[in-house]
């Protein structure tokens, strides 16, 4: 039940009374949304339920709630949900983005402040795997910025994607051009390894040009340590399958070594050797503890 | 005349813009068409002293193939 003001000689009913109970007991129905939603004064005390397939947020903005106010959320989708300071102040210790079945709740200290509690369920201290974002791949470079260093490991999965023009995939981090990137890879039906790319401002990821417009490609990528900012080298295993212009099917594996050794990752980037756009794609990005 | 755009994907707020190439990025851009024009320069250097040396041989690259295997 949402925060209700009681009048003095008011009588409340047992429906009304049971519904308190529940809320009291962190219980009682939630207000279901499928869609991004700007919470409003009447959610102060009640719980939201997101469920959809795509990324949502749940903004939050000031005036609208009281010091002491809370809002309790779930995300019941597999897309993200993500609460956003609209023009409030929201601080949390943890992520604000909410997995599928992740919960927490806003705590407003003020009547344009909250704290988000997240659940523990979504701070798991090894093991766990996070969804952090999902992308829809367009445009001539897609990149992943600010990527939180709360994590041990990166696994990116970039699925049925493909140039708008027969090309190369190829990567680079942190934005950053030079003798930064070395990458070394090889591909099926070929008993060289292929280093084309050697200590450049991006590494290649497959010798074969995709075909345009197929969406059988899939590319899997591991990077371990990431957010280290010791004198190790930054390395990631890879693997890409597809068809060539040839319509045959195709796969490479590899490496790529990020030559920044004292460099956090905060930023992945994609594109094509020709320079031509993504004609499809969804980046995945996961978070490893 | 516009430039290419490029998805940027906040991961850390989930916003997701999609805008033109700044300076650096157009500058990077451009630097990468670069290199992909010298590489299809060499590719084709390559293929072309390859069909010469074949002529000059007399044989055909199948010819070729089976005499280094």
């Amino acid at each position: 039940m949402a925060k209700q003001t009681f009048t003095t000689g008011q009588v409340l009913t047992a429906a009304q009374m049971t519904s308190l109970q529940q809320t009291a007991m962190c219980g009682g129905a939630a207000s279901a949304k499928t869609a991004s939603y700007t919470l409003v004064a009447a959610d102060a005390g009640g719980a939201i339920s997101m469920n959809s397939a795509t990324s949502t947020t749940i903004t939050v903005n000031t005036a609208l709630f009281a010091a002491g106010d809370t809002v309790f959320i779930t995300n019941l989708g597999a897309g993200i949900c993500t609460i956003t300071a609209g023009t409030a102040t929201v601080n949390s210790s943890a992520s604000l983005a909410l997995a599928q079945y992740e919960s927490g709740f806003l705590d407003f200290t003020t009547t344009s402040a909250a704290i988000f509690v997240k659940g523990s369920g979504a701070a798991a201290a090894s093991g766990g795997m996070t969804l952090i974002s999902t992308t829809a791949c367009t445009g001539t470079s897609v990149v992943l910025s600010s990527i939180p260093g709360t994590y041990t490991n990166l696994q990116v999965i970039i699925d049925n994607f493909a140039p708008s023009a027969a090309a190369k995939l190829e990567a680079r981090y942190n934005g950053q051009g030079g003798t930064t990137h070395q990458s070394a890879y090889f591909s099926l039906g070929s008993t060289t390894f292929l280093n084309p790319t050697s200590k450049t401002s991006q590494a290649r990821l497959t010798d074969a040009n995709l075909r345009a417009s197929n969406n059988e490609t899939r590319l899997f990528m591991n990077i371990p340590y990431y957010s280290s900012t010791d004198n190790q080298k930054k390395l990631t295993q890879f693997q890409l399958a597809g068809q060539n212009t040839s319509n045959q099917d195709t796969q490479s594996m590899g490496y790529i070594m990020y030559q920044q050794n004292n460099t956090a990752i905060t930023q992945l980037e994609f594109f094509w050797d020709t320079g031509t756009t993504f004609a499809s794609g969804t980046a995945y990005l996961w978070g490893i503890k | 005349m516009s430039r290419p755009t490029i998805r940027i994907h906040n991961v850390t707020t989930n916003e997701v813009f999609d805008r033109e190439m700044d300076d650096a990025e157009f500058e990077a851009y451009q630097d990468r068409q670069k290199q992909y024009l010298m590489e299809q320069a060499e590719t084709k250097a390559k293929a072309s002293a390859k069909a010469d040396l074949l002529k000059k041989l007399g044989i055909t690259a199948e010819e070729a193939v089976l005499l280094l295997s």
